[in-house]
């Protein structure tokens, strides 16, 4: 019997590869690509009163969108993650580079950037609200110093977002980078050395061109969840400030809006996909 | 071709079933009638589980655990912070709930979409025991879907210590206090506060009042803090806030730890609620349902649960044996204070508003 | 290498530590404010114990972290070796679409998820968490187990396969066991994502089927105490010790096959 199925199957190598396929598709067809396709429905169908949609055809989620209030969260939305991606390369990169020369460091260091990647981001956040509550820690520490008598304002300030963003999504930069930096073969660097170039010279016009596969993926890894982001607005800004995240999220709990947070949604996927897009185009030259 | 037009037929027949889920399928005369006949009607024995969905902070410590062991179930207690929370997860179809504690406008909610199941009276032998000016509520006649459970009001909550006590939500907008100041996380709550600040209902659809109240907010907003609910009771506490629109039994509660805590009602007006339970229709433990509500129903039981969290009790068998009891509101402090009603489709236009003040 | 890159190396990974430091250390502090230090205690570990509604959210992490893991791991085994081994129509395609749930924002995934139970009128619960955190972790695993299949060598099956052992055999005797690291390692990235997830799972959970996450959520927003900091430290803990053994795993397995 099986010996029956073994050669029908060799004889249709496309039904093998579809037959592995097919659980896993099956699975993300079911609850990925179909829920997409009703949320995009739903994007263009009037409200209900209470929630949900009502049958019919409209346009008015995506006209909503333009009002200028919305716009202006996305605009503000956008230039976090762009600042928080800027912010994260400039501090991980030299970090990355520190650990490919850290000869038998390495293993504690990378284990060391690993782990809080693997730690909670909710856990995180939080440990963030406890250091720069207004009597959290460094407050009390700076107070105790003598160095300010009345606490800073930390918590509750973009400031906090941004440090919450940058402390949250460092090490998906850091990692790729590193990985990128790894696999430079060194007698590149040697032979440019030979040739007379100088550090400074050898890091700009060899390493770094070199490393760039790795900085794309990174910046890609914390531009898009930075893109997406509404907890960390929402615990560390005061819930004062909006981002598209929590503008969707708001449309399905208090606004009851189905509609136009389905069309944010996809507007919101559009973008990501856009730019992960333009950034691989761009990696690749 | 015919398999495509089948196909498209079914699709369209799919999205229209589940387009009809969020609106109540009778009409409210239909729905009153269908309602009188099922609470007529006998229910099972009492179930071995209940599932309740609360606020946080609104039972005694020992109000669940007592239950329990009395009545032999097995309670699951999740908590909400906000009518909206509980109204999204209801809506959106978790169907696992037997009790949920809906404000006023809120109630109204769930009887439009027809989530809201009868009441069984005959099954609450305590009924007596409410006070009439709690019977029979603008947003539910005759008690059909909800038994009374607490009231309260949306004020100043405010560090007696470190601030002068305030008299009006124009203290907001006072920069000498500036960051130190909180307004609650709810639209609702803060566009009320600065349309009764200008004389109006808090429940206006005025075009004109609505954009003076979005002004006065945004201009309150630069001294703010945050937008935070019930959890800046422990801010309060540790002196990160000092004044904070917040219920009157939470600031109680946070008294416990903290006592130059005070509270005050503006005296522009601010909101009166009042918190009902009701049994959603999904329930599957309707029974053991209507035995809580008797239980919390016995005066000894509420006045515990009301001298705990600090709020009003609408009853008056147990406002007699409260060791703290809030006193009913006087006719003219009623003046100032609004119930909150249901804005039907002019949430949209509430929503918006709400979304400009938070991203301005 | 200059010495300030070394010396800004290790500022940054100081700071990178340091809130889950304190956060920690607080975890055992007497006083419940957590503005000082009063004294070592392990009371609040001791209440963690107490509150019915963190082990409930405990054993349902678990169980929706495992039996997630299970399934996902599964099918994205096979979805990698699809990829790896074989020619079909589409797979290009097919190798970028897999990319799709891995960059699009949680909050998408969570929000069309929960429209679609709404629309299907699926009760929500441990089974649609369970649901929700297979459909993104089959993408992760895919990446995980390709990366691993790319270095691995195919001659091992094919010489087993000339020495008379069918597909099945081969793959169950040669490949599985080659491959085991990478399908570790993935089981591990997936149950851990899992554990974690946050934003996803709130959209999809019903009654009384909260998370570890959800529970802590509401702590912090709720009533700041200790307790959080014991629960986080624990977590922290457990998913070092979890990575610690992983490493070790794929060290000494890649040690064995030189």
């Amino acid at each position: 019997m099986r010996r029956r199925l073994l050669a029908w199957f060799t004889r249709r190598p496309e039904a093998e590869a579809w037959a592995l396929l097919g659980p896993g598709t099956f699975w993300m067809l079911v609850f990925f690509v179909v829920p997409v396709i009703v949320m995009c429905a739903y994007s263009f169908m009037p409200r209900g009163t209470y929630g949900g949609v009502d049958p019919g055809f409209t346009l008015e989620a995506y006209t909503r969108f333009l009002h200028p209030v919305y716009l202006v969260i996305l605009e503000r939305t956008f230039v976090i993650a762009v600042l928080t991606t800027a912010f994260c390369v400039l501090a991980g990169y030299p970090v990355a580079y520190a650990i490919t020369r850290s000869g038998k460091w390495r293993t504690l260091l990378l284990f060391l950037v690993v782990l809080p990647f693997w730690t909670s981001f909710l856990v995180r956040t939080f440990a963030m609200i406890f250091l720069m509550r207004d009597t959290g820690l460094i407050n009390t520490w700076l107070i105790g110093l003598r160095v300010i008598r009345q606490p800073i304002e930390m918590l509750y300030t973009p400031f906090a977002v941004f440090a919450g963003l940058v402390y949250g999504y460092l090490p998906f930069l850091i990692l790729p980078v590193y990985s990128s930096l790894e696999k430079i073969d060194p007698s590149l660097l040697e032979a440019a050395e030979v040739l007379g170039a100088k550090p400074a010279a050898r890091f700009w016009r060899v390493t770094l061109p070199l490393s760039a596969p790795g900085l794309i993926a990174g910046s890609l890894l914390v531009f898009i969840p930075a893109l997406g982001s509404f907890l960390t607005s929402d615990l560390l800004g005061g819930a004062k400030g909006l981002l598209v995240g929590n503008l969707i999220q708001n449309q399905f709990s208090t606004a009851r809006n189905w509609p136009f947070g389905s069309a944010a949604s996809l507007i919101l996927m559009t973008l990501v996909l856009v730019a992960a897009l333009i950034y691989l185009r761009v990696g690749r030259e | 071709m015919h398999r495509r037009e089948l196909l498209r037929r079914t699709i369209a027949l799919g999205i229209l079933s589940a387009c009809r889920r969020l609106q109540d399928t009778l009409t409210p005369e239909q729905r009153t009638a269908a309602d009188a006949t099922e609470a007529a009607e006998p229910l099972g024995p009492v179930e071995k589980r209940l599932s309740i969905y609360n606020w946080s902070d609104y039972v005694a410590p020992d109000t669940i655990s007592n239950f329990e062991k009395e009545f032999g179930v097995k309670v699951t207690y999740d908590v909400y912070e906000s009518n909206e929370e509980m109204l999204a997860k209801l809506l959106t179809g978790a169907t696992g709930y037997d009790l949920v504690f809906p404000s006023s406008y809120a109630v109204s909610v769930l009887k439009a979409v027809g989530i809201a199941s009868p009441i069984h009276r005959q099954y609450l032998t305590n009924w007596g025991n409410i006070a009439p000016l709690f019977l029979d509520p603008p947003f539910d006649q005759g008690n059909a879907h909800t038994v009374p459970w607490q009231w309260g009001v949306t004020g100043l909550a405010f560090r007696s210590d470190k601030v002068d006590a305030p008299d009006s939500w124009a203290v907001l907008q006072d920069s000498r206090y500036r960051g130190k100041m909180t307004q609650m996380d709810d639209g609702r709550d803060v566009v009320g506060s600065w349309l009764r600040y200008r004389g109006h209902s808090l429940n206006s659809e005025d075009p004109a009042e609505l954009a003076r109240a979005e002004a006065d907010a945004i201009a309150a907003k630069k001294n703010l803090k945050a937008y935070i609910s019930a959890p800046v009771k422990g801010q309060l506490i540790s002196g990160d806030v000092w004044i904070a629109q917040l219920w009157n039994g939470d600031a109680t509660q946070a008294k416990v730890e903290q006592p130059n805590i005070g509270y005050v009602v503006p005296k522009e007006g601010c909101t009166i609620w009042e918190d009902s339970l009701v049994i959603p229709r999904s329930a599957p433990h309707k029974r053991a349902a209507h035995e809580f509500m008797n239980y919390i129903l016995r005066p000894d039981v509420q006045a515990t649960i009301s001298d705990f969290t600090g709020y009003g009790t609408p009853n008056s068998a147990a406002l007699k044996l409260m060791q703290h009891p809030v006193p009913y509101p006087t006719a003219d402090e009623l003046r100032r204070l609004e119930l909150q009603i249901d804005l039907g489709r002019d949430t949209a236009v509430w929503d918006q508003i709400w979304t400009e003040i938070k991203s301005a | 290498m200059p010495r300030w890159v070394v010396a800004f190396t290790a500022i940054v990974l100081f700071l990178m530590h340091l809130p889950v430091l304190v956060l920690v250390a607080f975890s055992f502090n007497a006083s419940k404010f957590s503005v000082s230090w009063t004294g070592f205690t392990l009371h609040w570990y001791q209440r963690l114990l107490e509150r019915e509604d963190i082990l409930a959210a405990l054993r349902a992490s678990l169980i929706v972290g495992v039996s997630a893991t299970v399934i996902a791991t599964a099918c994205g085994t096979l979805i990698a070796l699809a990829l790896a081994r074989h020619r079909f129509r589409g797979r290009t395609l097919y190798e970028g679409l897999v990319y799709v749930p891995i960059v699009t924002p949680e909050i998408v995934t969570g929000i069309s998820l929960l429209i679609l139970f709404v629309f299907l009128r699926v009760p929500l619960g441990l089974l649609t968490i369970t649901i929700a955190h297979v459909a993104f972790s089959i993408s992760f695993v895919v990446v995980v187990v390709l990366a691993r299949l790319a270095g691995m060598d195919e001659t091992l099956e094919e010489a087993a396969m000339t020495l008379g052992a069918d597909e099945v055999t081969a793959f169950w005797k040669i490949t599985v066991p080659l491959l085991w690291p990478g399908i570790i390692s993935a089981a591990l990235l997936t149950f851990i994502l899992s554990f974690d997830d946050f934003v996803i799972t709130s959209f999809v959970a019903g009654s009384g089927s909260s998370t570890l996450p959800l529970i802590i959520y509401s702590m912090v927003r709720r009533n700041v105490e200790p307790s959080i900091n014991a629960i986080s430290t624990l977590i922290v803990i457990g998913t070092s010790i979890m990575l610690y053994v992983a490493e070790k795993l794929t060290r000494e397995d890649t040690r064995a096959s030189t």
